[in-house]
Formats: C-alpha cells, structure tokens, sequence
C-alpha cells in the first residue's frame, strides 16, 4: 500500500463522526438517486409500454399525412406480401393492421360517438392487449357482425351482451355507412377516455363498414422493448424501402403520443432537478470535510512538505481522502438500494385509491412499477465520484500550495 | 558545511515592516554541536528556517556544502530537504496517523529505500534512542519525552547532513530535556552529523560546543564551549 494511500485511509478514520456523517449523507443520497432512477424508468417503461400495446405499436406504418389529419383518405394499400415482410424484419416482435374511423353507435335513444378500430384478430394480440383486456364477453374473432366495446361505452350507451348496435359513418366512397353489430364483449382499458369511447370490430368488417377494399389506416409493430425501437426501425425502414409503390411513412411511439413524450421528459427533467440538489448538497458535505481536515492539519502538512513529502503527494493525498469519503458512501448506498430496487421490481406496488385516478389521467395501470438498467448504478457511481472530485480540488490545491514555513510557523 | 553571509531578512506585515535579520553572516563546520541562542524576536527562528531552505533571506546567501539555496527553484529546495537535512520540530509534529516505526520510516519512504531495509534501519534507530518496545504506538500513546525522541530517530535515521532543531527541549521537563541532549550529542558524535539547534534554555547552552548568540536580528557573541 503506497504511503500516500496509507495516509488518506488512517486521515479519514481520524474523526470518525465527522466522517461517519459525511458518509451517511453520501448513502442517502446514492440510495435516493438510484430508487428514483430506478422507479422513474420503471413508470416510464410502463407507461411506453401500456400505451404502444394500446394504441401505436413501437412504430406506425401508415399513409403520407396520416398522423397530422387521420381521415380514410390517408391510407396503406395492404398486400400479404407486405405484412410477411414485415413479420419477416428481424426486431418485430408483432405486426397488425388497422382501420381506425369515427361513427355514431346508437341503441334505442343513446347515441355516441365512438373511435372504430378495425383489427385482425389473429395478429392484434402481437401487437396490442386489446384481446387480454376484455371485462366480459369474448374479442372478435372474424365471424358474424361482432363489436367489442370499452366498458364505460358500454354503460353509457345501455347495451349488453347480445344486443345489437347500429354504426353509422361516412363511408371512404363519401357514402352513408351503417350497419348492425352484436356486442359480443367489454374491454376494461386505463385509459378512461378511450373506454368511453373505443368500439373494436374485425379488420374485415371495418373494411366492409367504410367501404375500404384493401385498405388500412396503420399497421403497428411491436419491439421487444422501447430499447429495441431504433434496431426495428431500420429493419422496418428496409421494408419500405422495396415498396416504392405506395407514398408510406414511419413514426416512432413518441411520434405517435408525443404527449406521453412529453410527459416522461417533464417528470425527467424535475427528478433529475431534483437529484442535483440532492448530488450538490453531498458535494459541499464532502467539501466541507475535506477544507476542516485540511485546514485542521495544516501544521501537520507543512512537516510533512518540510520534511520532503513532494507537493503533488500532499494533492493526492487530499483527493484519495475524498475519493475514499465518497467511495465509501457510494458502496453502501449502492448495497442497500439495488436489493431494494430488484425486490420492487418483481414486485410492483399497487397505487393506493386516491392515486388511481391520477394514473388513470395518463393512461398508466395504477401500480408502482421498478426498472433497474445498469446505466442507474453506473451513472451514479460516475456522479458521486465525479461530485467528490470536484470538491476534492479546492481543499487539495489549498493544501499542496501551503508553504512548509508558513505551515509551522516556526521550525 | 552551512553558511549565511551578509543575511537579512525583513518581513512585511498589512505594510508593516519588522526586520527579523540583520546582515548575519555565519559559518557551521561539519560535526558541529551549535547552539542558536537569544531571546524571543532575536531572529533565531528565522536563522534556522533560512539554513533549513524553508525560506529565503530578502538580502544575502544562504549555502548548504558550498551550493547557494537562493539559485534553487522549490522542488529543487524539497529534494535538498529529503536527502541533506533532518528536522527536529518544537512541538514534536510526528504525524500522528502513523506509528512511531512509520514516523521513523517516513522520510526514508520518501526517499525510495526499500521496504525492508527501511524496517530494519527504523527498528535499529528506535532501538538507539530507547523506544524499540514502542514501535508499534501512535503518537497520541507516547509521553512527549518519548514523541521528542522519536522525532530524533527520524531525523537521524536518513542519514542527513544537518539536523536543524528548534527549541527541542522547550516543551519538556528538565530532567526529559537533559536526556533528550545526552542522546543528540550521542548521535552527533556517534553519526557525525552536524547539530544546529535554537535555545534559549541554559541547560541546552550549557551542553552545546559553541553558542552563537542572537540579540536583534544581528549576531552579538560567537564563543567555543571550553574543551
């Protein structure tokens, strides 16, 4: 062990509750960091997730234009040569197509407008939930006229199973669109404004219903994860390419809800916020035991610099004592909170009542969910080291530019 | 071996001017047993802290074995501390991390001796100076008899030119005091190393060879202890 290692390690154990203090905070705040990490990516994942198997997929093919005006004029003429290409890329976990219209849904005197989403029955459960979320009844499977409709709809428009429903809308030829379709199930979504409005019927009968031949309005495609969406991109990007003959676009999730987008930057932004004052708080503990102890042993450094010990020894000196504070800190705070995380992370925290409907708001199933990805310990083992660097530098220039006779005073 | 010619220094205080040397010139031959003698704001500090290259005079030359230390840059200043001079502070000053072994170690650690060499000298030295049943104590465990006498052994133990001591006896008991002399003339005469210390305690004038006296920041009397 090197003199100036052995130095640093006894000078931090000198006092013992200074340093013990100093430790404690460095703990705290390393625990804090990576459960909030930790529970933010784990929200966040959720909340992508929760609403790419809703509504978007990880990416959206679909017509030029679509996503700024989603009219049945914006359109992808659909092939089977097309979405075996597709299921074909490398990084799709799942592919379904979709027509997606509007139409009033009427029984007896209850009328309301509803979002019509045509789906393929045998690959909307690649993509989406919709087929694991029914309240009752079954999801439509291609045979008889059958609609499956978000609970709340259900309830406001007074139907239940069996009973039939008439749908009318303006048809992609700009005629009259109406027909009947038996309510065959119920589907609890969290997303309260989609429940009210949400009506799922097959892909052939949507096609029918608008009078759409061929034609869809998207085709989603699921990822593995939101980690894996830039890989299926490019292998989705290939496709397209070879499909000269149609005028398509790709958008990615945040593309899609840029509002939920937003959200998860906003609530970054005010963790992160938070976290600095947290990580500049341990900067000045950490500051502040280093400049008492160096100002504490300056007699001592200048017998050591009289002695002969060089100036960049004393430096190093200083900066391992805070590196050792902040080491130490870090090691326990990072023992203590990964058992932590990865025990809520197989086990999610139910919301309580009066945060449901919060979580409802933004679409999110209302439990407290944790991700630890190694980029969270990483980062904070980055931030604190670099932190006690920083405020390592002002106490050990101090105390490597000390003259020795200045230091003792006298001989 | 040492010498001051012509020095002076003035030090400035908030544009307050105090002259601590005053065109001292002085010649410390090797061997020596040199008492630095005066009182409080004689200028005897400061003497030593020049010959120790801890500072530098504001008028004259300071030479350590004919080499002018006012030509030296500040690393060059540290390294003639570790390899040609050994220090013996007032207040002890052993680091108090390290124990009385590693204290003695200390400068030799600096110095790139091995690590067993290095044990072995420090143990031999510690032996010498009667603490070798110590070697394993912090400073905070040893009376300050015993922290003097370690400081001793680590200034000796380098095998320096010169050892500068600075008032070594002033905090201990006369009876502390007269041992801690007896060893320094043992190891003056023993290691023929050049002791050069500052006093202003009879017993230590007593027991030097010569006594240089201070008054003033100017040297008043230069007289050889009868043989």
């Amino acid at each position: 062990m090197s003199l100036e290692f052995r130095l640093a390690k006894r000078n931090i154990g000198r006092n013992l509750r200074r340093t013990g203090l100093t430790v404690a905070a460095t703990v705290f705040a390393v625990f804090l960091v990576v459960v909030f990490v930790a529970m933010a990516a784990g929200m966040h994942e959720k909340m992508i997730e929760d609403g790419v198997r809703i509504h978007s997929g990880h990416l959206q093919v679909s017509g030029k234009d679509y996503l700024k005006k989603r009219t049945l004029e914006q359109f992808v003429a659909l092939d089977a040569e097309l979405l075996e290409q597709l299921e074909r890329a490398p990084s799709a976990l799942g592919v379904a197509p979709r027509v997606v219209g509007f139409a009033l849904a009427s029984k007896g005197a209850a009328t309301h407008g509803v979002a019509v989403f045509g789906v393929d029955p045998e690959r909307e459960g690649t993509v989406s939930s919709l087929p694991t979320r029914l309240e009752s009844g079954v999801f439509v499977d291609g045979n008889g006229h059958g609609i499956v409709l978000g609970e709340r709809l259900a309830r406001n428009l007074g139907v239940e199973l069996g009973d039939e429903l008439l749908l009318y809308s303006v048809a992609y030829s700009m005629e009259t669109a109406y027909d009947l379709f038996e309510v065959v199930g119920t589907l609890r979504l969290p997303e309260p404004a989609l429940e009210r409005t949400l009506a799922v019927i097959s892909l052939a009968d949507a096609q029918a219903f608008f009078a759409y031949g061929d034609r869809v309005s998207e085709i989603a495609v699921l990822a593995e994860d939101a980690d894996h969406v830039d890989a299926l991109e490019a292998d989705v990007r290939v496709v397209l390419a070879k499909r000269s003959d149609q005028d398509l676009e790709l958008h990615t999730w945040g593309e899609v809800m840029p509002e939920l987008k937003e959200f998860i930057f906003i609530d970054d932004a005010g963790m992160y916020i938070m976290l600095a004052i947290l990580v500049v708080v341990v900067a000045f503990g950490i500051l502040n035991t280093i400049l008492m102890s160096v100002l504490e042993r300056a007699r001592e450094l200048g017998v050591m610099l009289a002695l002969g010990l060089r100036p960049r020894s004393v430096f190093r000196v200083v900066y391992l004592e805070s590196m050792l504070l902040a080491g130490l800190g870090l090691g326990i705070g990072l023992a203590l909170a990964i058992p932590v995380v990865l025990y809520f992370q197989g086990h999610p925290i139910p919301m309580s009542e009066d945060l449901q409907g919060a979580a409802q708001v933004i679409a999110m199933e209302p439990v407290v969910t944790f991700k630890l990805k190694p980029m969270n310990p990483i980062g904070s083992m980055i931030t604190i080291l670099g932190v006690a660097a920083l405020a390592a530098l002002y106490p050990a220039l101090k105390a490597s530019r000390a003259r020795p006779v200045d230091a003792l005073r006298s001989l | 071996m040492l010498e001051a010619t012509d020095v002076s220094k003035v030090y400035e205080t908030r544009g307050v001017e105090t002259v601590a040397l005053q065109g001292v010139t002085l010649s410390i031959g090797g061997g020596e047993f040199t008492a630095l003698a005066g009182p409080s704001g004689s200028g005897k500090t400061t003497l030593l802290n020049m010959f120790g290259a801890l500072d530098v005079p504001t008028r004259g030359m300071i030479r350590l074995e004919g080499q002018d230390l006012g030509a030296l840059s500040a690393a060059e200043l540290a390294h003639l501390r570790l390899l040609k001079l050994g220090f013996i502070f007032q207040a002890y000053n052993l680091i108090p991390v390290l124990s009385a072994r590693e204290n003695v170690e200390f400068v030799m650690e600096l110095q790139g001796v091995p690590g067993a060499e290095r044990r072995q000298r420090a143990m031999a030295m510690l032996g010498e100076v009667g603490l070798a049943d110590m070697a394993e104590k912090r400073p905070l465990e040893m009376s300050g008899g015993q922290q003097q006498r370690v400081a001793v052994a680590r200034a000796i133990v380098s095998n320096p030119r010169v050892v500068l001591a600075d008032e070594p006896t002033a905090n201990l008991d006369s009876k502390t005091a007269e041992k801690l002399l007896d060893l320094m003339q043992e190891m003056n005469q023993r290691h023929q190393v050049t002791f050069l210390f500052s006093t202003h305690d009879p017993m230590v004038i007593e027991k030097s060879r010569r006594t240089v006296r201070l008054r003033d920041g100017r040297v008043v009397d230069d007289e050889l202890a009868a043989a």
